[in-house]
C-alpha cells in the first residue's frame, strides 16, 4: 500500500511526538541543567544574591559535577547493574586523565602534542577498555567483597606506579601538569574551528550567544563537557535499555541462574567492565582537559572510586542517572559548608551577614558566636557530608533517584507523565467519561 | 543411550559429603521424579547435573557425551532448562523481560511469548510489572514458563509445588504435564502423590545415595517402599 506524502508526514509527527513524550523527562532535565548559568547569574545579581551565592553551587562546581558524574555514572553501570563492586574504578578515570596530560606534554609516542582532544578523549576510553579488559580477565575468576578487592589492588598498584615514575614529570608524586601546550582543549568537530569550543578555567573559549549574552570561560565549558557527558549518558542508557542490560540484571539478581538458562556470564560481566571503563577514561579525559593538571590521588587513589560510590549510593544504585544526582547534592553540600570565600557557602554568608556585633557577642565563657561558628562550620564539610551519607544509608537505602522510581513504580521516564496526568484538572477525565 | 546419565556421582559442599555415589539414568520422552526427605540431596543432584556444584568422582553424561565439569551455560546451551527451588525469578526485571531473558538468541521471541501466556494467561496482565512484585503462585509460573520458553530437550524441575496453595498445585501440575509431552524431565518432588502422577518412573534418594528404584505403575502412594524413606 502507498503512504501518501500527508500519511507519512503524519507518522512523523507522531513518531516525533511519542519519542518526546518517552523522554519528556530526560528533556526537562536537560533543560534545567541548560538553563543552569543563567539561573545562576540572574539568581546572583538579584536582591536575594547573598543567598543565592551561598546556596547556588558555582557554574565551575558545575563542570566539575558533570564529569565526575559521567565517572560515577560508568561506576553505576558495571556495579549497579551486575552486582560487581568495581572498587578499582579511579584506574580507567586516572588513565584517561593522565594520557590526556601526558599527551600534551609529548611524552606519548606516535600522539602529538596537538591531537584534537575529542579523538583524545576516545583513545582515553580506549585505553581504558584495554585496562579493563586485562584486569578483567583476571579479577571476574573472583566474586562478591574478593572481587572488590582484586579491583582496588589493581588500582593501588597503578597509583603506586604513577606517583614514582619519574619519566611523567619532574615531580610525578605532587602530579603532572600541562606544560607542553598553551591552547586549551577543544570540543566539537575536529579540525573546524567555527564548531568547536575550548574548555578550561583559563585557556578556555568565551562564547557569544546571539551577540547579547557573553559566556564565561567556565559556562562555555559547562555546556562543551555537558555535551559529551550526554551523549555518554545515553550510549550508556541504550545499551542498559537492551537485551546485552537486561542479561546484566539477571547476573546481579541471580547469577546461577542466568548461567543455568545458557549465559556464559563471565563475558556479559567482561563486556559491562569494559563499556564503563570506556566512559570512566572519557571522564577521566574531560577532567583533565578542563583541569590541565592530575595528581596521582585525584586521578588513581582510591577515595576517588569511594566519591563516585558516595554519589552512587545518594543517587540510587543501578539507576544510571542517579549518581548524577547523587554527586550533584555531594557536591552541592560540600561547597555549602566549605570555608572557600571565593565560592560562597554558609560560613562565608554567616561572617558578612550577621553583623559585628552578633558576631562579637559572648555565649559561654568567653567564645564568641563568632568562634563557634568557625568551630562547627571551617573545615568540617567532610564530616557533616559524612553524617549525611549514613543517615542516608540508613533512611533513603534506595537513593534519591530509586526512592523516587519506587514510588513512581517505574523508571520517572514512564511513571512521571502518568503521575502528572492523574493531576490534571477535571478536564480530561470529563473527555473520557 | 540414555539422554542423561549419571555414574556413581560424589559431590561435596566444603566438606560435607552429599551425594555418595548417584547413579541414575533419564531416557528421552520420560518423566523422572527423583524423590526424598529433605537434605538428601535431590536439589545437589540437579546442581550437579548443571554443573553448578561439579563432581569430584563419577560422571555425568548427556547424549553419551561427558559433559563433568563443563561450563554451566554450555550444559544449558546443550538443551537442559532449570526450574529452581523457591521461584528463583529475577525480581526486579518485568515479567516480559523475565521471559525474554529465557529464550535462547536466534529463536522467535513473540511465538515464546505468546506460548508462555497461553499456558498461564495471568501473567499476560502483569506482563509489565516487576516480577518481584508477583504473588507466590504467579511467580512459579513464571518460573516454570520460563523453563518452557527455553526449548530444552532435558527440564530438570526442583519443587514446583513447595509452598503454594492446593488450587495453584493443581494449574502448576497441569502445566508440567504438557511440558512432559514435550520434553524430558527430571522432577524432584516433595509431594509424592504429584510426583507419582506426573512420572513415568522414580528414584527414592536417602542419605546421598539410590536406595529404591522402579515404575510409578507398580506403586501407589502409601507403598511401603516409600514410606521407609518419606515418613519423616
Amino acid at each position: 500500500m502507498a503512504i501518501s506524502p500527508s500519511d507519512s508526514a503524519d507518522l512523523t509527527a507522531s513518531l516525533l511526538l511519542s519519542y518526546a513524550r518517552d523522554h519528556v523527562v530526560h528533556l526537562l532535565v536537560i533543560a534545567v541543567l541548560a538553563a543552569y548559568p543563567g539561573i545562576y547569574a540572574i539568581a546572583v545579581n538579584s536582591p536575594l544574591s547573598a543567598q543565592a551565592v551561598a546556596v547556588l553551587p558555582r557554574v565551575e562546581t558545575m563542570v566539575a559535577v558533570l564529569y565526575f558524574g559521567l565517572f560515577a555514572i560508568s561506576f553505576d553501570f558495571v556495579s549497579g547493574y551486575t552486582g560487581y563492586l568495581s572498587f578499582g574504578h579511579t584506574m580507567f578515570y586516572g588513565a584517561g586523565a593522565y594520557l590526556v596530560v601526558l599527551t600534551a606534554n609529548g611524552k606519548i609516542p606516535f600522539l602529538s602534542a596537538s591531537t584534537p582532544f575529542v579523538l583524545l578523549l576516545v583513545l582515553c576510553g580506549l585505553l581504558a577498555v584495554i585496562l579493563a579488559l586485562l584486569v578483567g580477565v583476571v579479577s571476574f575468576r573472583l566474586s562478591g567483597v574478593y572481587f572488590a578487592m582484586i579491583t582496588l589492588g589493581f588500582s593501588q598498584v597503578l597509583y603506586v606506579f604513577v606517583r614514582d615514575w619519574n619519566y611523567l614529570g619532574s615531580n610525578p608524586r605532587d602530579g603532572v601538569a600541562v606544560t607542553g601546550r598553551t591552547a586549551g582543549f577543544e570540543i566539537g568537530i575536529p579540525g573546524v574551528d567555527s564548531a568547536s569550543l575550548a574548555i578550561g578555567q583559563l585557556t578556555g573559549d568565551t562564547a557569544e550567544l546571539l551577540g547579547v549574552v557573553t559566556l564565561t570561560t567556565a559556562e562555555v565549558s559547562y555546556y562543551m563537557v555537558g555535551l559529551v557527558v550526554l551523549i555518554c549518558y545515553f550510549a550508556m542508557q541504550r545499551v542498559i535499555h537492551s537485551p546485552f542490560g537486561r542479561t546484566l540484571i539477571a547476573i546481579r539478581e541471580n547469577e546461577e541462574r542466568a548461567r543455568a538458562i545458557g549465559y556464559n556470564t563471565f563475558y556479559y560481566k567482561l563486556g559491562a567492565f569494559a563499556i564503563s571503563a570506556f566512559f570512566a577514561g572519557t571522564a577521566g579525559g574531560l577532567f583533565a582537559g578542563y583541569r590541565r593538571s592530575v595528581t596521582p590521588e585525584s586521578g588513581f587513589y582510591f577515595l576517588t572510586t569511594g566519591d563516585a560510590l558516595l554519589a552512587s549510593i545518594i543517587g540510587g544504585f543501578g539507576t544510571l542517572a542517579g549518581p548524577l544526582y547523587g554527586h550533584l547534592f555531594d557536591e552541592s553540600v560540600r561547597e555549602f559548608l566549605s570555608k572557600a570565600g571565593s565560592g560562597g557557602g554558609l560560613l562565608p554568608y554567616l561572617r558578612s551577614n550577621l553583623g559585628q556585633g552578633t558576631l562579637e557577642t559572648v555565649i559561654y565563657n568567653g567564645m564568641t558566636i563568632g568562634e563557634s561558628i568557625d568551630v562547627f562550620l571551617n573545615g568540617r564539610a567532610a564530616l557533616y557530608v559524612g553524617i549525611v551519607f549514613v543517615l542516608f544509608v540508613l533512611y533513603v537505602p534506595n537513593g534519591l533517584l530509586g526512592t523516587v522510581r519506587g514510588r513512581l513504580n517505574g523508571t520517572v521516564a514512564k511513571g512521571f507523565p502518568m503521575w502528572f496526568r492523574q493531576r490534571l484538572p477535571d478536564r480530561d477525565s470529563d473527555q473520557s467519561r | 543411550m540414555s539422554l542423561l546419565s549419571l555414574e556413581a556421582v560424589h559431590t561435596y559442599y566444603g566438606d560435607s559429603h552429599i551425594l555418595e555415589g548417584v547413579s541414575l539414568e533419564v531416557d528421552r520422552g520420560e518423566v523422572v521424579a527423583l524423590v526424598g526427605r529433605n537434605g538428601v540431596g535431590k536439589t545437589t543432584t540437579l546442581r550437579t547435573i548443571l554443573q553448578l556444584t561439579p563432581p569430584s568422582e563419577g560422571q555425568v553424561w548427556l547424549r553419551g557425551e561427558d559433559i563433568t565439569g563443563a561450563d554451566t551455560h554450555e550444559v544449558a546451551d546443550a538443551g537442559v532448562g532449570w526450574i529452581p527451588e523457591n521461584r528463583r525469578i529475577f525480581s526486579r526485571l518485568t515479567v516480559e523481560e523475565n521471559i525474554h531473558v529465557a529464550v535462547p538468541e536466534g529463536r522467535n521471541i513473540d511465538a515464546a511469548r505468546e506460548r508462555a501466556y497461553e499456558t498461564f494467561p495471568d501473567l499476560r496482565e502483569h506482563r509489565h510489572r516487576d516480577a518481584g512484585t508477583l504473588s507466590g503462585g504467579q511467580q512459579q509460573m513464571l518460573a516454570i514458563v520460563r523453563g518452557l520458553v527455553g526449548d530444552n530437550d532435558l527440564l530438570l524441575v526442583d519443587e514446583p509445588s513447595e509452598g503454594l496453595a492446593p488450587l495453584i498445585v493443581s494449574a502448576v501440575a497441569d502445566a508440567l504435564a504438557a511440558t512432559a509431552t514435550e520434553t524430558t524431565v527430571l522432577l524432584v518432588e516433595q509431594n509424592l502423590p504429584l510426583a507419582l502422577d506426573l512420572a513415568d518412573r522414580f528414584y527414592v534418594l536417602d542419605d546421598g545415595q539410590v536406595v529404591d528404584s522402579g515404575d510409578t505403575n507398580e506403586v501407589d502412594d502409601d507403598d511401603e517402599r516409600f514410606r521407609r524413606y518419606l515418613s519423616a
